[in-house]
This record gives structure tokens, sequence and C-alpha cells, in this order.
């Protein structure tokens, strides 16, 4: 790929984030078209550090839109402040001017994106949350890239055009304007030679047999079946944290299919039991 | 460019739109794309939007740049028909063997299985014979059977390693456990279980109702008046009953399992179960149907608000629901037959209804349908069924 630098910022990876070259032509194949980029995949497969990766890269400053099932399109967009606004009225020692709705009109995230002095990265989070209409609607507002303040009459428009990512963890698909208007990837679950290079990043100075180890431990722990929440990224990142801060732990125990801090991988009361009578029995394979 | 890949997509069954087209021809334009490999990636993230199809994505992909054949979906689509076919079979052994010209008496001692390895011997045979106008192969169309969809029932995905080309990656198809050739139309059971929905206030009272205080403040002469209203909370808890037994309701389950998918991300508290053909002592809530039983006679202690949601063919031999010993679960054996359960859930929930994925016009055929259908409100499993059912639940 040569790409044109006069004009595009390129996105070419972070400190902390494994990129996968693939996802990256993605992404600057998205901010060329000015396109929105929808993510799924399973968790803890890096949708949400993507975004803080880009922002970081390119430096740009980063908005999180995290979105709640109850959530409407307008508090995403900006806020009237009335209450303050009649407190203001009745009392009148504030410094802001009464009649003056605009002091009373707050950017909400969306809102922040498009008027910042600089071109943003707007994360968007889980929109499967909300309900289709808040999606639909939240699509014309980026695809016009501007939205109308009813209260003023003023109609706000994106100085720049934030690169926008979409995270979704639904399994059901969002609705077909929504996707039209997006470009889509879906990241899957990263291999094992993956992970070894998303583990030597977040721990540079690791003794390499432990690494070895605790990712294959991982993988064959992930296949146990009828596990309800199988364990992530950030799960294996946070079991070699803990590996490593207990003095008497030996990279060999896992080989021989010790499993300590069983908790920290798995957080459902049920999938914990199962997969702890189940390790022991391993020892004899 | 690249105009009969597009329609290749097309004719395979992923959906692409002409606008997302362009806006790949608009990236080409950008000079973003310099190898097939970007192009395997640029295309993939514009053209397809979601990961069920990235299957057939690679597998168009190499075909077109590579000329590996397309795989024979034949084979699948063959099964889901002679299974469908066996279902009609069972309904109407006499209309079915009319349209094919068969003798019903020759079938007669065939088991299910036999019956439907010879429904799909017959289907090769007329494939073969009728090319382009069948009327047993279409798919949907007036013709009673359809093509039916398919949903992998778990999903495996392993990461990629990156340093290979488009072409092998794509010829690898990685993406073969995402693929999945719904039929796209039961998205619209997302949209009317969404009816379900019933906001009632009863949260805390920490809304600002703006009209309310000013109007207030107003009357006060001024001086603000707060007033607060509840916020809205949904409290609808469901519990839907799922008949996943025996292959009478196997062609309906892709249906249901999609109605029980979209329902869990639309209420606060979905609880599913299944049962066997009808309900006996209790009902499980693995698909299974043997790790987690749960008793009838709990669902006294949980909310009689709760609306309860039967999902199943209610087609069954009589005895089934009416015998004392109709379970064929050992441990069942309250002596109570299934239709008295029925109406104790029935007079539990005073919100419950029975969904059928049998055509109404088909329900007078089935003596058990139609006693089931006396205790429990029913409704077809079919967009206008579920609206029905949803005015009944909320009124």
């Amino acid at each position: 790929m040569t790409p044109k630098r006069e004009k595009n910022l390129q996105f070419s990876g972070a400190n902390r984030y494994v990129l996968d070259p693939e996802l990256a032509g993605i992404v600057n194949i998205s901010m060329t078209l000015e396109m929105p980029l929808l993510l799924k995949g399973e968790p803890g497969t890096g949708k949400t550090m993507l975004a803080h990766a880009i922002a970081e890269n390119l430096g740009m400053p980063l908005m999180v839109l995290n979105v709640k099932s109850s959530m409407k399109l307008i508090e995403a967009l900006y806020q009237y402040d009335t209450l303050t606004r009649l407190n203001d009225s009745r009392f009148g020692d504030s410094k802001r001017d009464v009649s003056d709705i605009d002091a009373y009109i707050k950017m909400g995230k969306i809102g922040q994106a498009f008027t910042a002095d600089t071109r943003t990265v707007l994360l968007i989070d889980e929109i499967d949350k909300a309900d289709t209409d808040f999606q639909d609607d939240m699509l014309d507002v980026l695809d016009q890239m501007q939205f109308d303040i009813i209260e003023t009459d003023q109609t706000v428009k994106a100085r720049h055009r934030p690169v926008i990512i979409i995270t979704s963890n639904a399994k059901k698909d969002l609705s077909d304007p929504f996707l039209g208007r997006c470009n889509f990837h879906h990241i899957a679950f990263p291999d094992p030679k993956m992970m070894r290079k998303i583990i030597s990043v977040h721990f540079p100075d690791i003794d390499n047999s432990l690494a070895q180890h605790a990712i294959d431990s991982f993988y064959t722990l992930r296949e146990v079946e009828g596990v309800e929440k199988k364990p992530a990224t950030r799960e294996l990142i946070n079991w070699i944290r803990a590996l490593n801060a207990d003095k008497d732990f030996r990279a060999k125990d896992l080989v021989k299919g010790a499993v300590p801090f069983l908790g920290v991988l798995f957080k459902k009361s049920p999938d914990y039991e199962k997969v702890q009578t189940l390790s022991p029995r391993r020892r004899f394979f | 460019m690249f105009i009969p890949f597009f329609y290749k997509l097309k004719e395979v069954g992923i959906p692409v739109t002409p606008t997302s087209f362009l806006t790949l021809q608009r990236a080409l334009n950008h000079g973003l794309v310099n190898s097939l490999d970007d192009f395997y990636t640029c295309a993939r993230a514009i053209l397809v939007k979601s990961e069920r199809y990235f299957d057939l994505y690679d597998q168009v992909f190499a075909f077109y740049f590579e000329g590996v054949p397309l795989p024979d979906n034949q084979g699948f689509e063959v099964d889901a028909l002679a299974r469908s076919m066996l279902d009609e079979w069972l309904k109407d052994p006499k209309q079915l063997s009319d349209a094919l010209g068969i003798d019903p008496d020759k079938l007669k001692h065939l088991t299910p299985d036999e019956l439907i390895e010879y429904f799909k011997e017959r289907l090769q045979d007329q494939k073969g014979r009728h090319e382009g106008g069948n009327k047993w192969i279409g798919t949907g169309g007036t013709s009673p059977v359809g093509h039916s969809g398919y949903h992998p029932e778990g999903m495996r995905v392993e990461g990629e390693s990156r340093n290979k080309s488009a072409l092998k990656v794509a010829a690898e198809r990685r993406y073969k456990d995402y693929s999945g050739r719904g039929p796209l139309t039961q998205a619209m059971m997302g949209e009317a279980l969404k009816r379900l929905r019933n906001l009632v206030p009863t949260g805390p009272r920490d809304q600002v109702n703006v009209d309310e205080t000013i109007y207030q403040t107003m009357k006060n002469g001024g001086e603000i008046e707060l007033v607060f209203d509840r916020s809205l909370r949904d409290r609808l808890k469901v519990m839907l009953a799922i008949d996943n037994g025996g292959w009478s309701m196997d062609p309906h389950i892709p249906v249901v399992q999609t109605l029980f998918d979209y329902a869990r991300s639309q209420f606060k508290e979905v609880k599913t179960c299944f049962f066997h053909n009808t309900i006996y002592d209790c009902v499980w809530e693995d698909p299974a149907r043997y790790r987690k039983p749960r008793l009838i006679d709990e669902f006294v202690k949980m909310d009689p608000e709760t609306r309860f949601i039967v999902v199943g063919d209610a087609s069954m031999a009589p005895y089934e629901l009416m015998a004392r010993d109709g379970s064929i679960h050992i441990h069942e054996r309250s002596g109570k037959p299934s239709i008295e359960r029925l109406k104790f859930i029935a007079d539990t929930f005073p919100h419950a209804v029975w969904l059928n994925p049998v055509p109404r016009q088909m329900w007078g055929y089935t003596h058990s349908l139609m006693t089931i259908a006396s205790i429990f409100p029913m409704f077809e499993l079919s967009l206008d069924g579920l609206e029905k059912a949803v005015a009944h639940m909320m009124a």
C-alpha cells in the first residue's frame, strides 16, 4: 500500500495495540471515504481499544459515546439545561445571560465531536443496546454531518468530519439502512500467535515459558464445552498479571494442568465450578 | 469495474446494494486499493455487512479471482426441503402424493427417516427433469415447501494468521462458522416483539417535568416549584417456553430461535425453557432437556405479571395431553395429565399466550391443538399473529 500522505493521515497501530494489517486497511479506507466503521466481534477482541489506538496514533482527541438502552438521540447531540435557566431567571445571580438560550445548551458527545476545533475520533460504543429508532436517527445525523437545535433553531454542522467507530456486540444484525451507511468488519478472536504478540505488548519483559504456557492453558480452557462466558483477552491479561504477582507460582505447574486463580478467568459461578471439576482430571492425560 | 463480481455476490444471496457498490468504486478511485489483498478487505468491508456472509464472500472471491468452483449448496437445500416435505406429508399425505404422483400406500410403512431419504431422492429426480419452472424446488412462492434457513448451532471462531494472500485466505473459508443463510424476513419478529415493551412508570421520581414545573412556578408567582415525574422503567418479565422436541417441530425451530434471540435484548428479564410436545411436571432450562429441570409447581412463586409465551405446534397424540402418564420421562409421574398442567399455567399467568407455527387454517384438523387453544389464547407464529398476541397480552 502506498499511502497518500499529503492529505490522508494513515493509521498504523499504536503503542499498546497489536494491529492486524487487514483491519488497518479497513480503517484507512473508512477514513478516506468518510464513512463510519461498524465493528462486531466477541467481547475482548479489542473493538473499543481500536478507537483508542486510532486516537493515540493520529493524535486526535477521542470522544466516547457509551450507548445506554434508555438513551434518546438528543442526549447524544445536545442538552438544553432548563433547570439552570429557570434557576438563573429566578435568582439572577449567575454570570449567564438568561435571555440567551445558547448559554444553556450543552453539547453531547456527538455535538462535541462536530464542534471540535480539530478532527476527532468519535467512538459510539455498543450501539446495539439502543433501539432501532435511535440507530436510524443517528445515522441520519452522521450522514448529513449536521443536526438542528430545536430551541434556538440553529443548525450545527460538523467543522471536521470525525472518524467514526461504532461497536456492536449483538448477534443480531442492525437495521438495513444503518448497515447501508457503514463499512463493516468483524474482528475474529485472536489466534495463539497473535495472542502472543498482544501479551508481549502488555508485558514486555515476561518470561518466555510463562507466556507460552499461560496462552496454551488459556486456549485449552476456552475449548471447555458448555461454558457460558468464555474468557477473553482481558481475562488472560489479568490472569498473567496475577500469575506474575504470585511468587510461589512456577510456569511448569501450568503444564501439569494446575490452574491457579481460576476466578480471574471465569466469572460466572457455574462456569467456575465446571472448569474446576474438570482441571484436575486433565492431569491424568 | 468488477460488475460481474458484484452480481455474483448478489446471486449467491449476499444482500449487496448498488449504493455500496458505488462506494466501492469511490474507494478504488481514491487509490487506496493497490493489490488484490487490499481489494479483498476493502470490498468486504464496504459490500458485506454481516459476518454471516463472510464465508459466502470468501467463496465467491475465490471463485471469481481464482476459479475455485463454488461449492454445491444443494445438499443442504434438498435436506431442508425434504424435511418440510415430510412435514407436509404428515399433515396431508394425499395432497402431497397427488402433487408428486406417488402412491401413498407405498410410503405408509416407511419410518420418518426413510421418508426423508425417499423425498430427497425424489427431489434430486425432479431437479434433473424440470429445470427452472419446477414448483417444488422453488424457494418461496406458493409451493408448500419453501427454502428454509439455517443457523449454525454454535459458533467457533479461530483467529487468522496474516501473511497470506487474499486468495489463500479466501479459499480457506475462515468465516465458515458464521455463515447462516437465514431468511431475512425473520427480522420482522424483533419489530413485533418490541411492541411488548410495556413502559410502566415505576422508577423513582427523579425526572423533572419541565412543563409542569413552569406552570407551577408561574402559579407560585415566580417562586420555583420543581415537579418530578417517575422515570419510565421497563419492568416486563417474559417467560418463553419452547417446544424443541421431536422432528414435528424441527422445521420451525430456526424461526423460533430467531424469535427468542431477538426477544432477549428486548426485555429486562427473559427466561427461556424447553419442553417436548406438551408440558408435564417440569420444563427444562437447557435445550437438551435433561440437566436443569424446573418444576411447574414452582411457577407460583413467579411474578404473576410475567408474560408467559409458549411456542409450540400443539400437535400430538390425544393421550399425551389427556392421560395421567402421558410423559415419556420416567420421573414425571405425579399423576396429573398435561392438560391439568396447562390449565394451571394459564391460571397462574393471566397474560399467557400460545404461539403456533402451524398456519391457522390447519388448526381444525388436530384435536390436541384445538384442546390447547381452548386453554391458551392461541395465535399464529406470524407477524400478524404476533401483533394480535401482543395486543392480547397488553389487554
